[in-house]
């Protein structure tokens, strides 16, 4: 039985229901009577419904759903009622949404996030509570590092997985010289360019020229003009968002595509968010992720199919963050059948995990809790369809954040 | 010397981006004493048409006219109703009553269009490049640069040299007077509120195949808007103009020299004007009757 939590919206839009008198509020209480009482399981969707990202926090709210319908709505025999709360993408409204779901909720588990800055937030309030936490996307690299929890599990990437990777393909692959990279100044921004600078640079490669730009910039022309008369060997950019969807179209506009390797990190090349909406002449730009529609990992095939058969289109990182979060929580709840009261308990089997998820093979960490992931080399073709599509052209299996060893 | 003219065109297409938002901003602002912070989901309304339009195969050319018209429409609607009853309260009123429908509109939007980014199909008339000194430029942003430059001139002819403009400043200034000549000039806001709203999605429009569609677009696009009015006076044309072609130099230049520091710097320069002129670069002549 799938459960909706009454967020701000839920709030809104039942009030309407109610105000306006329509039958809609009844099957509705016949559901929440239902789930009501014995053995039900309560986890806490935190994500970001409202603000910049919006069409993120939906996805990831699409794939938890999908995989809970999947297993018919109970885990170990229990029936999981989902409560979902909006953090807005603000770290305050976090806090706030974590200890309403943990006091007033009773929740016994606590997944999602899609903002870095709203996984630090609440880490505090989650350790001390001793909270069972599944971070879905924040990949701050501290997390995996200096703010590691003993019950705080991270079933996605770290920034420096992907940043990291994306510096050795360069290096080795692309050119060792005449390196710009551009990317969005915020932390996440930060520690990607960082990463790959450091894995580049231990490649052999020379970097000419960072830039950074405003989050939300408009007009990226003067700096592509830059870059169209700096003609450097390759170009390394991390966007997300309307971000990501304009540089690159941008990059078509001064047609810097095709003359100038691109390559980049993270949601920058996003299928779902991204890809569609900039089309397929950014076709031979490349990527490191440790998500792709076309990974060889037969779960993550399995999850493809599935998925584009429910919403007819391929999944990206988001969509495929929240159903990797329900595999793994699934996972660990089946492994103490149901009984989440030893927490020692649960916490010794996430870690026994050897599981084949959405995103690929996935086990975890035991020195920080961090999932360890196959990182994919995409590149953008275009498929049968004439869409763009990230083509996995090499994988490096098994990269592990070095935690407090960087 | 290349690069530098290269930048410059570059900010010039910047300047005029912000010229557009701004236009139907000033115009509410200077004809009607009316503080529309609703004008940046109109740009996006007009985003959104235009991408919807160019994605189903409809002549291109006319998107924008189909902009215009949903923004007009749209525009003629809000005047009815609530517009209408709040022209004459504060400016603090209408700012409440303004915002408030702006969160609505957004949540409108985003349930209409969904929450994804949306870019528009140009057609490859548009799509191509000409190349200035033996570097591609994007003829878009040429079209862009063109048109807008065309709609500012055609606004300031028809508000400045027509009998029209001149009935609609005389309402400004003694509405009663106006009346006595046997016009309705309840009509003639309905109309200034239509116009200035469908030139608001005709630049959403425009603007789309640069700035792209989404769910934020709209408070970007206001900031932005609203920066470009205040420093270049309240309700003054030819400070619009002026403010829009000092600040796209300042973002772009900013940009070239510093990207990291670059809304610093041009917001610096915002504020310096500010300080050294209160009123703005051009401040209107304000008359009392």
């Amino acid at each position: 039985m799938l459960g909706r939590g009454i967020g701000r919206r839920g709030f809104l839009a039942s009030s309407a229901a109610l105000a306006a008198g329509a039958a809609v509020s009844g099957p509705l209480a016949g559901r929440a009577l239902a789930q009501a009482g014995r053995d039900e399981l309560k986890i806490g969707l935190l994500t970001s419904l409202s603000g910049p990202f919006a069409a993120l926090g939906e996805s990831m709210r699409t794939g938890l759903q999908l995989h809970l319908q999947g297993v018919g709505g109970s885990l170990a025999g229990r029936p999981v009622r989902l409560i979902v709360e909006d953090d807005h993408a603000k770290p305050e409204e976090g806090v706030r949404k974590v200890r309403k779901l943990l006091t007033q909720d009773g929740v016994d588990i606590v997944c999602g996030v899609v903002h870095s800055g709203v996984a630090l937030s609440i880490r505090d309030v989650l350790a001390s509570a001793n909270a069972l936490t599944f971070i879905s996307n924040g990949s701050a690299n501290n997390l995996a590092r200096k703010a590691a929890s003993r019950f705080i599990f991270r079933p996605t990437k770290t920034n420096w997985m992907l940043g990291s990777t994306a510096g050795t393909w360069a290096a080795e692959k692309i050119s060792k010289k005449n390196a710009i990279t551009i990317a969005a100044d915020y932390a996440a921004g930060r520690e990607y360019v960082e990463d790959f600078i450091g894995a580049y640079k231990a490649g052999g490669g020379q970097v000419a020229r960072q830039m950074w730009t405003p989050f939300g910039t408009t007009d990226f022309a003067p700096l592509l003009t830059d870059i169209a008369m700096a003609k450097p060997d390759l170009v390394y950019c991390f966007f997300a968002g309307s971000d990501a969807v304009r540089f690159l179209q941008q990059w078509q506009d001064y047609r810097l595509a095709g003359r100038i390797p691109l390559i980049g990190t993270g949601a920058v090349f996003d299928q779902e968010d991204v890809l569609p909406a900039v089309g397929p002449g950014i076709k031979g730009a490349v990527n490191a992720f440790h998500q792709s529609p076309t990974a060889p990992a037969p779960g993550a095939q399995a999850f493809v199919e599935l998925y584009r058969k429910a919403h007819g289109r391929l999944p990206g990182e988001m969509s495929t963050s929240g159903y990797a979060t329900g595999q793994v929580i699934a996972a660990a709840v089946d492994a103490v059948q149901g009984d989440l009261t030893n927490k020692d308990k649960v916490r010794d089997a996430v870690l026994a995990l050897d599981l084949q998820t959405a995103y690929g093979p996935m086990r975890f960490d035991p020195a920080n809790n961090q999932a360890i992931l196959d990182v994919y080399i995409n590149e953008v073709r275009v498929g049968s369809d004439g869409k763009p599509v990230n083509q996995v052209v090499h994988a490096y299996p098994k990269v592990s954040d070095p935690g407090d060893k960087a | 010397m290349e690069y530098v003219v290269i930048q410059s065109i570059n900010a010039l297409v910047f300047a005029v981006i912000l010229l557009m938002s701004g236009l139907g901003l000033t115009v509410v602002m200077s004809l009607m004493n009316f503080i529309n912070l609703a004008h940046g989901s109109l740009v996006l309304l007009g985003s959104y048409v235009a991408v919807f339009w160019l994605a189903i195969g409809a002549p291109w050319y006319l998107a924008f006219p189909a902009a215009f018209l949903s923004g007009a429409v749209a525009g003629a609607v809000l005047d009815r109703f609530p517009f209408r009853l709040f022209y004459a309260r504060t400016h603090l009123m209408q700012v409440l009553l303004t915002f408030g429908l702006s969160v609505v509109f957004a949540d409108l939007m985003r349930w209409g269009f969904g929450a994804g980014v949306a870019t528009p199909r140009l057609p490859d008339v548009l799509r191509g490049v000409v190349f200035i000194l033996d570097t591609p430029f994007p003829v878009y942003r040429l079209f862009v640069l063109g048109a807008g430059a065309l709609l500012a001139l055609g606004l300031w002819y028809l508000f400045d040299r027509t009998i029209w403009g001149a009935v609609v400043r005389a309402c400004v200034v003694d509405r009663g007077a106006v009346e006595s000549l046997g016009i309705n000039t309840q009509h003639v806001f309905t109309l200034v509120l239509a116009l200035a709203c469908g030139l608001g999605a005709l630049s959403g429009a425009l603007g789309s195949g640069i700035m792209a569609a989404y769910p934020g677009l709209d408070e970007e696009v206001l900031i932005l808007a609203f920066i470009v009015v205040v420093v270049g006076g309240l309700g003054s044309f030819s400070g619009l103009a002026l403010s829009s072609l000092v600040l796209g130099f300042a973002m772009t230049f900013s940009k070239m020299i510093d990207p990291e520091f670059s809304n610093l710097m041009s917001l610096g320069a915002a504020a310096a004007i500010l300080i050294v002129r209160p009123n703005g670069l051009v401040a209107p002549v304000t008359r009392q009757v």
